[in-house]
Order: C-alpha cells, then structure tokens, then sequence
C-alpha cells in the first residue's frame, strides 16, 4: 500500500503540501518569533508612511517590502505574512478536531446501525435524514448569537474557545451524518459476508465481531472520507467567517481575510491573492492526496 | 433625530478573479499624498447658511436649478425601503426625505442658492407670525392648495394633524410641539382626537387660519413646523394606523405601487400647483424607487453608469471606504460625486452610572485613537475629526475649541491619558465597549482596544446585533461603559441637541450617558426660554464647552464625509447639508 502511494508522484507532491500547510499551522508562534512580527499589532497605524490617507498601503502590490514579506493589511495596518499563517493555524484547528469528531461520530452511528439493523437502524437512518435535509449553513448563522446571549455574561467578551468550540460542534453535527450513512451501507454488505458470519457461528462477542472483523474493513471508506471531509470543512469554516459568524477580530482567520479581500480588491488585489492563493493551493493539494489515498489502497480502479 | 448608522458594509462581493488579476499591478497605494484629495472638490466646504424667509419667498414656484428640464423618469436606489409613510411617525431622516414627496407642512425649507437656505411657509403664506412673546403662532394658509383627490387643505386639517399625533399609535416622530402645547408627558394629557375630545390649545378662528397657544415662549416654533413629522395629514381621510402604509397626498406626487423591501413607483399628483409651493421643484414625471443593494453594489452600478443606471442616483448609499481611493482618484466621476460633512452629532458615551471618575473619562478622551479610526473610514476624504459637541454645520453661530489635543495629536496622546491615569481612583480601568458588529466597526474597536491598552486600559469588546443595537445600548441599566450614538438637531440650534442627550433618563430616551445633573438642567432651561435667538446660540456654545470640560460624558466621534455617485443624465443632486442626503426636490432628469 505504502509502496503504490510512493509511486504516485501527484499523491507525494500532495502530501508534502499539506505537511507544509500543517507545519506552518503548528509552528505559527515560532515563525512570528523568527520573523520578528505578530498579527495583533496595528504597524500601518503606529508607523505614518506605510498607509496613505485612504488606509492603503503606499507600496506597490499591497506594500510588499523585505519588511512585510505578504504586505500590510489595508485600514488597520497589521502583518498580513503572520495574519495569513495564523489564521491558517486557526482554520486548521477548527477543522482538524471538526473532522476527529465527525468521523468518531460517524463510525459509531454507522456501525450501530448497520449491524444491529431493525429499529435502532430505521431510527438512525431517519436521524440522519433529518441531518441532512437541514440547511446548515442558515442554522448555524442563526444559532451563533443564540449560543452567545445563553453562555456568556454580557460583562465578558466572548471568550475565543468557546467560539471556537461552537464552531466545531455545528460543523460535525451538520457533518457526521454522510459519514455515518456510508459506512452504514458499508457494514450493511458486510454482515452478510462469510467470515462475518463464520465468527458469528463459532461463538464470537459482537464487541469482537465488531472491532476484529468490521472494522478492519472499513478503515478504506473512513480514512477516504476522512481525507475529503478535512478541507470541506476548512473551507465551511472560512465561509462561516466570511459570513460574519466564525472567529470574530482581532483572532486572525483564513476566512475573514479573504472576506476583507474581496471588499479591497479593487485597489489592493494582493491581499486577495495571498489568502486566496493559499486556501485554493491547500484544498487542491488535500483533495489529490484524497484521491491518491483511495487508489493506493483500492489499485482496482483505473483512472 | 435618531441617525441611522450609514452602511459601509460590503455583503458577498464574491468575485473568484483573484488569480486573474495576480500582482501585475503597481503603485496601488497611488494619491498618497495629501494634496491629491480634494482636487476633485475644487471649493473648500463652507457649512450652509439657513435664515428665516419672508411672505415673498414662500411664493412659488420653487427656484430652478441651472439647465432644469422638466420631464422623464427617474430612478433611485437605495438599501432600505422607508420605514413610515406616515407623517407623524417619521423621524428619521431617510423617511422624511421621501416624505417631500408627497406630504406638505406649514414650512419648509427653501434651497435659495448651494448652502444657501430659507425657511419659509409651505402651506402657509409666510413662515409664521408670533405674538406674546412667542406663547403665541399664527400661521396663514396660502389660497389653491388641495388635496390629491382635489379638495382644499384647511386649517382644521393642521390642527386635525397635530391632535392626532397624541394619539397612542403615533410613536416615533418628533414631540416638540405636543410638548409646548401640553406638558412634558404630553400624550397623559391630551389622547388624541378619536375619542371627540378637541385641544384647545390650537384654534381655527377661519378656514385658512390656525393658532397655537404653547405655555411658554418658544421663539424658533416655526423651525419646529418645517419637520418632516408635522408635514399635514387630511381629517376626511384618516385612516389611523393604516395611514402609514397609505398615506394620502398633498405634494407633487402620488404613490401609485409599493412593494415593500422592494420597490416604489410614484406618478404626479394632478392637483399639486407648482404656484404654490416655494420648496419643491418636482421635475421628473415619474419616480422609480429600488431598494436592497448594499453601498458597495450601488457604487459599482453608478461608477459604470450604463445603461439605464445613467438616470439613477441614491438617496444615501455613501461610497463604502473599499471605493473611495478609486472614487476619489478618478477624475472622470468628479462631476458625478457629491460630497457634504455630516450635520448630525456622533459621540461614544460613558454609561456615568458606571465611568464614575472623571480623570478616567478625560484619559480616555486623551487616548482616543481619532487619527487611525478615520483611516479605517477612508481617510480625511471620509471623516472629520470635530472636537466640540455641537456640529459646526448645524450649529448658528459654532464656536470651535478643542480640550483634548485633537487637532495637535490626533493619533490620541497616551503620555497625558498616562497621568491622568495616574491621578485617577484605578490607574488600569476596565472599560467595557460595546459596538455595532458590522465588519468596518469590528476593525474599529481593533483601533479603539490597541490604543487604549497602551494607555493601560484595558478593553472588553461586546458586539451587538445591528437591528438592536439602540434597543440594548438605549436601556437605563445596561452593562457597558463606552458605547457610540448619534443624534441630529432637528433644527439649526443647540436647543434641539444639549436638552435632548442630556435630558431625562429613561429607556430608549437619547440620554445615553445617564447624565443628571440639576445645575446644567436649569442651566438648559434658561437658555430655552431665551427669546434672542444670537444670544442663546452663544450660550448653547459655551455650556456645549464647559460640559466637555467639567463632566466629560462622552468623546466626541468622528464626523463622517458623505460622498455619493449619481447617474451622468441626473441633474441638480446636492446632498441637503442639514440632513445629509440628496434632497429630491432639485432632481431632473436630462435628456
């Protein structure tokens, strides 16, 4: 297996992206050590010289210099090299225990249903309809404020783990249920099959049949779905953010930054293309390694 | 009057050509120095001049602007439709604007020449006649003016208008008037002519005369009547709470569809005479009105100015900061652009119930960060930095002085804001701040929270939901420290602003700072009562001073430049610099 996806040279190119990008997330603190700067401080503000009187840069291509490697943001004047690689780091997170939750979610309710059939299936399947069928986008716009107003006193600023923890809640709530409905069909097929039901002759525990037989053919679909499901939910979040209900300033996020982009664009591009460039390179590169992790492990499809 | 937060919010303006675009452009950072600016306004802005008329100039018709042609359709398009079209509910600039429209009052401003107005009488022959002091108002109404369906406007249809505005539905229009002919909680002793009960204090001695009898001298009463909110509503055809959303017309147009959020179509009213009517030029013979588009889309379709968009223009979408370098830079849209510095006056109160130390609200005022939040609105171009209460547009007689170094520092001088820290009861105050999240207002209270941490304050940020922002930050005890409110002078004079924020505290009344203080009550009170109107405009400036300077219940706020585009075939747009927003009344379309 390891040996196919070695020969995929897309995959590995791939691969090696998403390292980076995961990389650069965890080591945020350490590159803004390095390169001397952080995302919170206002230069273009405290500096005369480095925004005109409109807020934009002075600079050519969104005040590019040695200095600011990315440029400075138009209006409050910060870093955007370290707004960008923090707000990666943010997005990333949001996204990375999003997608652990949906898919531990996922295997249980799909594994439940799939083999215990009759009720508890018909149950889950018609939960997992409802998931679905709801607008998630228009629910969680609107249930946001809501978490606000029940969990935070209106003396406190809502505190960013909270906001963050919401976010990912939503996600995976919205998220779990295709994951859950594959595997149900997955498991489903299974449970006919010969050695499932040999296992289940010579006396074995559920748990076992489970956990020894089920699963181990199921790690395909799930690591598959897993590999797809992360940048879906990299840029849902940076939608959420866009749509004014992600992280709020001054937290930097992917989302936002491009949200601010395309309101400047017109007179500052750059700071459209450094976020934008990022986030589509990052969906691409974790999208192939996707689909080379499914040839490795499945060679019979031809593409 | 309430001021509507004007939108600088960009909403989905998704366009994936971020790749197409890439870095091949340079120098994007061009007009950067100053000079460059006001090359597209030759004139330096001079605040306009409104003086009271005579019977002569409230002869129509009204005076034309150059090059006027009669004739065509027009078309404006704006976010918001009008909340009320009903007279007595319109407070908000917005709503009294279309009210021109189709509604008359007994005054009304005339445009004599640019930032050159007149109050002078609408329906009535001349702006007013007081006697006994000024307890007493006499208006006349002039011969041949009718209603839409072609019957005359009589005097007992002005008082008919007044009584009505007691009545319990009527909530959100002005209450000047009801107040100096009744008490202060006016609608406890008079409720409204429904029930047969007549007031007294407005006689009808013929048809085409009315008196008000108010219990003490109210010397500036016919500026009272000029507002939108005391435009006339017909006896015969009171519908009550329906009539806001079928108002009937005595202006020069009728609405013939609405669709609300939507869109309004209005025709010419057959029975409006331009002869009678010194304010009103109603050129166009149709009127098409769009509403939803956020700014930012209103600007792009009138920079374009294709097609059918060449005869449009807007009420009040401003160009949002994201535009204005491109706006402004471009000398081709100069003939295109209006611009005007906002009337009305925009202040970050401190809750006093909560900011008790004076120090700390004076080194807040020290620290404020007024330089960086007028770059996040667009530079110079977008917003002054006034440093008095009073706005020098609206004010007669404005007096500038400046306590807090605005005009040496106004980058906020965290040094002073230090000491004064130091001199105060908590050298590190926690201030909690609430905004109106919007994204331009989340980059602010960035500003606001950089600054003011330097300065060792440190900053909670609460955003609030738009739609209920004056709801939260309006109530009595509420949990914030430092808040922003606007309020506009419902006419040229300090007595329509101090007395009205500083006046009594109670839920949703526009005292937002909470401040009582019984000696600058009577102070306000004696300044009213002054019949010498000079005299008591000198004295509204200096108590706007030593309000600032002895209690500090607010910072002054950032005053905001309108700068709005309109269609190359519009002729005669001009924001009317007392509301801030394109007066209809000029408007034509060329051919």
């Amino acid at each position: 297996m390891w040996l196919r996806f070695r020969r995929d040279r897309t995959g590995m190119m791939s691969a090696v992206v998403v390292i980076f990008f995961f990389l650069v997330a965890a080591l945020a603190p350490v590159i803004s050590w390095v390169y001397g700067k952080d995302p919170y401080t206002l230069y273009g503000q405290d500096t005369p010289g480095l925004l005109n009187e409109y807020g934009y840069p002075v600079l050519p291509n969104g005040g590019v210099s040695s200095e600011f490697w990315f440029g400075i943001e138009p209006g409050l004047g910060r870093d955007v090299f370290t707004q960008l690689v923090f707000g990666i780091r943010t997005s990333l997170l949001i996204a990375a225990a999003a997608t652990l939750l949906t898919v531990a979610i996922g295997i249980v309710m799909g594994i439940v249903a799939g083999y215990a059939g009759g009720r508890t299936d018909y149950a889950i399947g018609r939960l997992i309809d409802i998931t679905l069928s709801f607008p998630a986008t228009l629910f969680i716009i609107a249930f946001m404020p809501v978490v606000e107003n029940v969990f935070v006193s209106p003396e406190e600023e809502t505190p960013v783990w909270l906001r963050a923890v919401t976010l990912i809640l939503m996600l995976t709530i919205f998220q779990w249920a295709g994951m859950a409905r594959l595997l149900r069909g997955q498991v489903l097929s299974l449970r006919e099959r010969e050695f499932v039901e040999a296992a289940r002759v010579t006396g074995a525990s559920p748990t076992r049949i489970v956990f020894k037989e089920l699963l181990p053919n199921l790690w395909t679909p799930i690591l598959i779905q897993a590999t797809l499901l992360l940048p879906a939910l990299v840029t849902a979040e940076a939608a959420l953010s866009f749509l004014g209900v992600g992280m709020i300033e001054p937290i930097p996020d992917w989302g936002r930054m491009f949200l601010r982009g395309t309101q400047v664009y017109q007179n500052d591009i750059t700071y459209l293309v450094f976020p934008g460039a990022a986030l589509v390179i990052f969906v691409i590169a974790f999208n192939l390694l996707g689909d080379s992790v499914r040839d490795a492990f499945d060679p019979k499809i031809k593409r | 009057m309430r001021v509507r937060e004007r939108s600088a919010v960009a909403v989905l303006a998704v366009g994936l050509l971020m790749l197409t675009g890439a870095c091949a452009e340079g120098g994007q950072g061009a007009p950067a120095a100053s000079g460059d600016a006001p090359a597209a306004s030759a004139e330096p802005y001079r605040p306009p001049t409104i003086t009271v008329g005579t019977a002569d100039d409230s002869r129509g018709p009204a005076i034309a602007p150059e090059g006027v042609v009669k004739g065509g359709t027009v078309t404006m398009i704006d976010r918001d439709d009008f909340a009320h079209f009903d007279p007595a509910q319109s407070y908000v600039n917005t709503a009294t604007n279309f009210g021109l429209l189709i509604h008359r009052g007994l005054t009304g401003y005339k445009r004599v020449a640019k930032g050159d107005y007149r109050l002078v009488g609408d329906l009535a022959t001349d702006p007013g006649t007081p006697s006994d002091g000024g307890k007493t108002w006499t208006f006349t109404l002039k011969d041949g003016v009718k209603w839409q369906d072609g019957s005359p406007i009589t005097s007992e249809d002005v008082k008919w208008t007044i009584e009505r505005s007691f009545a319990s539905f009527i909530t959100q229009g002005p209450t000047y008037i009801q107040q100096w002919l009744t008490e202060t909680d006016h609608k406890k002793a008079y409720q409204g002519p429904y029930d047969g009960k007549r007031l007294d204090a407005v006689e009808t001695p013929d048809d085409k005369t009315v008196v008000f009898k108010f219990k003490t001298p109210h010397a500036d009463a016919n500026y009272a009547f000029a507002m939108g909110g005391y435009a006339i509503v017909p006896k015969a055809k009171d519908t009550k709470e329906k009539y806001d959303k079928e108002p009937f017309s005595s202006g020069p147009y009728i609405i013939k569809s609405h669709i609300v959020d939507k869109s309004i179509d209005l025709e010419r009213n057959p029975n409006w005479d331009a002869a009678t009517d010194p304010i009103r030029g109603a050129y166009p013979d149709k009127w098409r009105m769009e509403f939803g588009q956020e700014a930012l889309q209103i600007t792009d379709r009138l920079i374009a100015d294709a097609g059918p968009d060449q005869t449009t223009f807007t009420f009040y979408a401003n160009v949002p900061p994201e535009r204005l370098q491109q706006v402004l830079g471009d000398a081709s849209l100069a003939p295109r652009l209006l611009k005007s510095p906002s009337p009305y006056g925009n202040y970050y109160y401190f809750n006093l119930d909560r900011v008790k130390d004076v120090k700390i609200r004076q080194a807040i005022n020290h620290a404020w960060p007024a330089k960086q939040i007028q770059q996040l609105y667009g530079g110079p171009a977008a917003a002054a930095l006034p440093t008095t209460i009073l706005n020098e547009n609206t004010t007669a007689g404005y007096e500038p002085y400046d306590l807090f170094g605005k005009t040496t520092k106004p980058e906020g001088d965290i040094a002073k804001a230090k000491e004064l820290l130091a001199q105060s009861s908590n050298p590190n105050p926690t201030i909690v701040y609430a905004y109106n999240q919007t994204p331009l207002q989340e980059q602010i209270t960035v500003a606001i929270k950089s600054s003011l941490e330097k300065a060792g304050i440190k900053v909670v940020a609460k955003p609030l939901d738009r739609k209920t922002y004056y709801d939260s930050i309006g109530l009595v005890k509420n949990d914030f420290d430092l808040y922003w409110g606007g309020w506009g002078a419902d006419w040229p004079s300090g007595s329509t602003v101090l007395p009205v924020i500083f006046g009594p505290v109670a839920d949703g009344a526009p005292n937002y700072a909470h401040l009582k203080d019984p000696a600058l009550t009577e102070e306000m009170e004696k300044i009213t009562a002054m019949t010498d109107l000079d005299e008591a405009n000198a004295a509204w400036m200096a108590l706007d001073k030593k309000v600032q300077e002895t209690i500090t219940p607010l910072v002054v706020a950032e005053n905001r430049i309108a700068n709005t585009l309109h269609g190359s075939k519009v002729g005669g747009a001009e924001i009317d610099p007392q509301f801030w927003i394109v007066s209809p009344n000029t408007i034509f379309v060329k051919p």
